[in-house]
């Protein structure tokens, strides 16, 4: 697995512990809705138990060999499985998001740059932010691959070019493998001072280090939660006894400096 | 055109025979590199990591001020050079056991051999509690202290600072703000002019100088605020893609090239260990490294400060030997060869290095050129200075 996956799939466990989180929080509520709605289904099983026999009565008086059983276990019953795979598919975003990626991230974007509220839709903004990180990284990681793939294709015409069909079958392979490394150094030089290989190489390292960015916040969060000290905490007392030894020096020095005068 | 092939007899050769011919070189020439890539795999095999010594001139620490420690150089012979001690200062790239890599390939030994008190500056191993580190701290607080230092044990007398690439950088400010402080100022493969002369750049040459110039500022600032500092797994990844095939074959067809060679496969080794001891670059000054002094060029604009203070090169006062790499693809010639605009002509003098930039040091070639150059240099200008 390339790095570029590697990062993805862990973008995508990321997305997915978001995502556990959320329904953590809603547990709460689903938990009291569930109270108020059980009772209501205790009350009515009975009944709904008698309707069922009563509608199955009514069905075989009209197909005496039809099973209902067989609803839940013919094609029907697979395209339940289907539907709930298919569910199952679009919430996971590296199915999607190889589609329409332009479009898809404006919608991430406005969602990120909307309007915030203090007490809504904070979940949602960070994760429109995330999977517009998450398709950035993609993205990028897909323009210089192709970018370093069209460089090799060139290795290859070029190879072609030097080498001729009445080289190779010479036999001399050291040879060959000489001037195809000579032409694959020519031509990866040649791509990695052109305008369009620096592009997508800045793009490629703003998109791996917002992805860090994410995931130093989210490593935040997680020891806010379980009150140990975060890495911006830690940095702050770094800078103020960075700061405090600066003055210190400082003060040594004038006091140095005073000493030398007074004792002229 | 083919030339037509012929056999032993020097009669043309059939298609058939041709192609025999032509299998047999294949196969010939494959074992023969296969043969090759078994014996350095076997030396591979059998090496332990303690056979692979690095930096092994004794020493003692003369200094140390938080993690920065002055490193002095026990004398290898019995003579003694008539010129001032040589300060020397690597940059936080990579560690200074390049200036010292093996006996036979070590700038240390061939000062120390010629009679020369050296000392060397050891930067230590910089952690993110260090990351608020700026060119401030490393330019007046430690290099100048170490040099104090140095010019103390001297009788109070000015000494010669070498500085080695970002450590030139270093050096060439310090020499700039201090000129007091110092009777010879050498440098090696140092950028000061960051932009260099890009018409003239060889292909594969200032590539990180047209990397780092694309970048805007909010692009270094995002990397140095998520990171805190300049990871050395990432620096060393950029110099590697710097020379792409060289960093793709060197543990493949580069070690069968070597055909188990014990010197050159140690030398190899000892390399590798050299890299792979890349330290982490404290942020803050990584973020003066590559806006200010990168995109900005602030120290050949006049406009670079340490401590508040501009940094005027021609402020220079001593002596000075520049040296860089024609080769290097790390610092551009220009680059390094802009310091002679700044220098009086008469106190400055050049030497070009025909290797890359660690070349300069660990190259066979660079023994002579470089070590002898950098010692016949010391001897008319330290020693003059000395008498007089």
């Amino acid at each position: 697995m390339t790095k570029s996956d590697k990062s993805f799939e862990h973008m995508m466990d990321i997305w997915q512990e978001g995502q556990d989180a959320f329904m953590k929080a809603q547990k709460e509520v689903a938990e009291s809705f569930q109270n108020t709605i059980t009772p209501l289904f205790d009350q009515t099983s009975e009944s709904a138990n008698a309707s069922y026999k009563a509608w199955q009565e009514f069905i075989k008086t009209w197909a005496p060999d039809w099973d209902a059983s067989a609803m839940t276990d013919g094609p029907s019953a697979a395209m339940f499985t289907q539907g709930r795979d298919a569910f199952m598919t679009m919430l996971d975003p590296s199915n999607w998001t190889k589609y329409a990626p332009e479009q898809l991230r404006e919608i991430l974007q406005s969602v990120a740059q909307g309007p915030q509220f203090a007490d809504l839709a904070t979940p949602h903004i960070d994760a429109a932010n995330t999977w517009r990180e998450a398709l950035d990284y993609q993205n990028a990681a897909a323009d210089l691959s192709k970018i370093l793939l069209e460089s090799w294709t060139r290795t290859y015409q070029r190879f072609n070019k030097t080498h001729s069909l009445e080289d190779l079958q010479s036999g001399d392979v050291q040879d060959a493998l000489d001037v195809w490394l000579k032409s694959a150094n020519h031509e990866l030089l040649e791509t990695q001072r052109s305008a369009e290989f620096m592009d997508a190489q800045k793009r490629m390292l703003r998109a791996s280090v917002e992805i860090k960015a994410r995931q130093r916040d989210m490593a935040e969060a997680w020891s806010e939660a379980y009150q140990i000290p975060t890495r911006t905490e830690v940095d702050d007392l770094t800078k103020i006894v960075h700061e405090l030894r600066r003055e210190l020096r400082q003060v040594k020095r004038e006091l140095s400096s005073t000493k030398a005068k007074s004792k002229k | 055109m083919m030339p037509i092939r012929r056999n032993s007899d020097g009669e043309p050769l059939d298609e058939a025979e041709a192609a025999l011919q032509a299998w047999s070189l294949a196969w010939s020439q494959m074992i023969e590199i296969g043969a090759k890539a078994i014996k350095s795999n076997s030396f591979l095999v059998e090496t332990k990591q303690t056979d692979v010594e690095i930096a092994t001139t004794p020493f003692e620490t003369v200094l140390q001020i938080d993690k920065v420690r002055v490193l002095h150089y026990q004398p290898l012979t019995q003579k003694k050079a008539n010129i001032p001690p040589v300060l020397i200062c690597y940059g936080l790239f990579g560690r200074q056991t390049m200036i010292d890599l093996q006996e036979d390939r070590s700038l240390v030994r061939n000062l120390l051999n010629e009679g020369i008190d050296v000392y060397v500056v050891d930067w230590g191993n910089p952690t993110r509690a260090d990351q608020y580190l700026t060119f401030d701290d490393y330019i007046d607080l430690y290099l100048g202290s170490c040099v104090e230092h140095v010019v103390e044990v001297n009788g109070g007398k000015p000494i010669t600072l070498f500085g080695i690439c970002e450590g030139g950088t270093f050096a060439a400010a310090l020499a700039a703000l201090r000129p007091e402080l110092f009777t010879g100022l050498a440098l090696a493969i140092t950028p000061i002019d960051f932009h260099g002369e890009q018409d003239e750049f060889w292909r594969g040459e200032g590539f990180l100088n047209s990397w780092i110039g694309n970048l805007d500022k909010d692009d270094v600032d995002l990397l140095i605020d998520t990171y805190g500092m300049l990871p050395g797994a990432m620096t060393g990844a950029v110099f590697s893609s710097l020379t792409p095939i060289a960093s793709m074959t060197k543990y493949n067809v580069g070690l069968a090239a070597m055909n188990g060679n014990e010197p050159a496969m140690l030398n190899f080794l000892r390399m590798e260990k050299w890299i792979a001891d890349r330290p982490d670059h404290p942020g803050e000054a990584g973020r003066q490294w590559l806006n200010e002094l990168y995109r900005e060029n602030r120290l050949a604009n006049g406009v670079f400060k340490v401590l508040g203070e501009t940094v005027d090169l021609s402020k220079i006062q001593c002596p000075v030997l520049n040296i860089y790499a024609e080769q290097d693809h790390i610092i551009p010639v220009s680059c390094s060869k802009a310091l002679g605009k700044f220098v009086e002509p008469k106190l400055y003098e050049e030497i070009g290095f025909p290797g890359g930039h660690v070349g300069v040091f660990v190259s066979r070639k660079a023994q002579g050129v470089v070590a002898g150059g950098i010692t016949n240099w010391l001897k008319r200008t330290q020693a003059q200075k000395t008498k007089s």
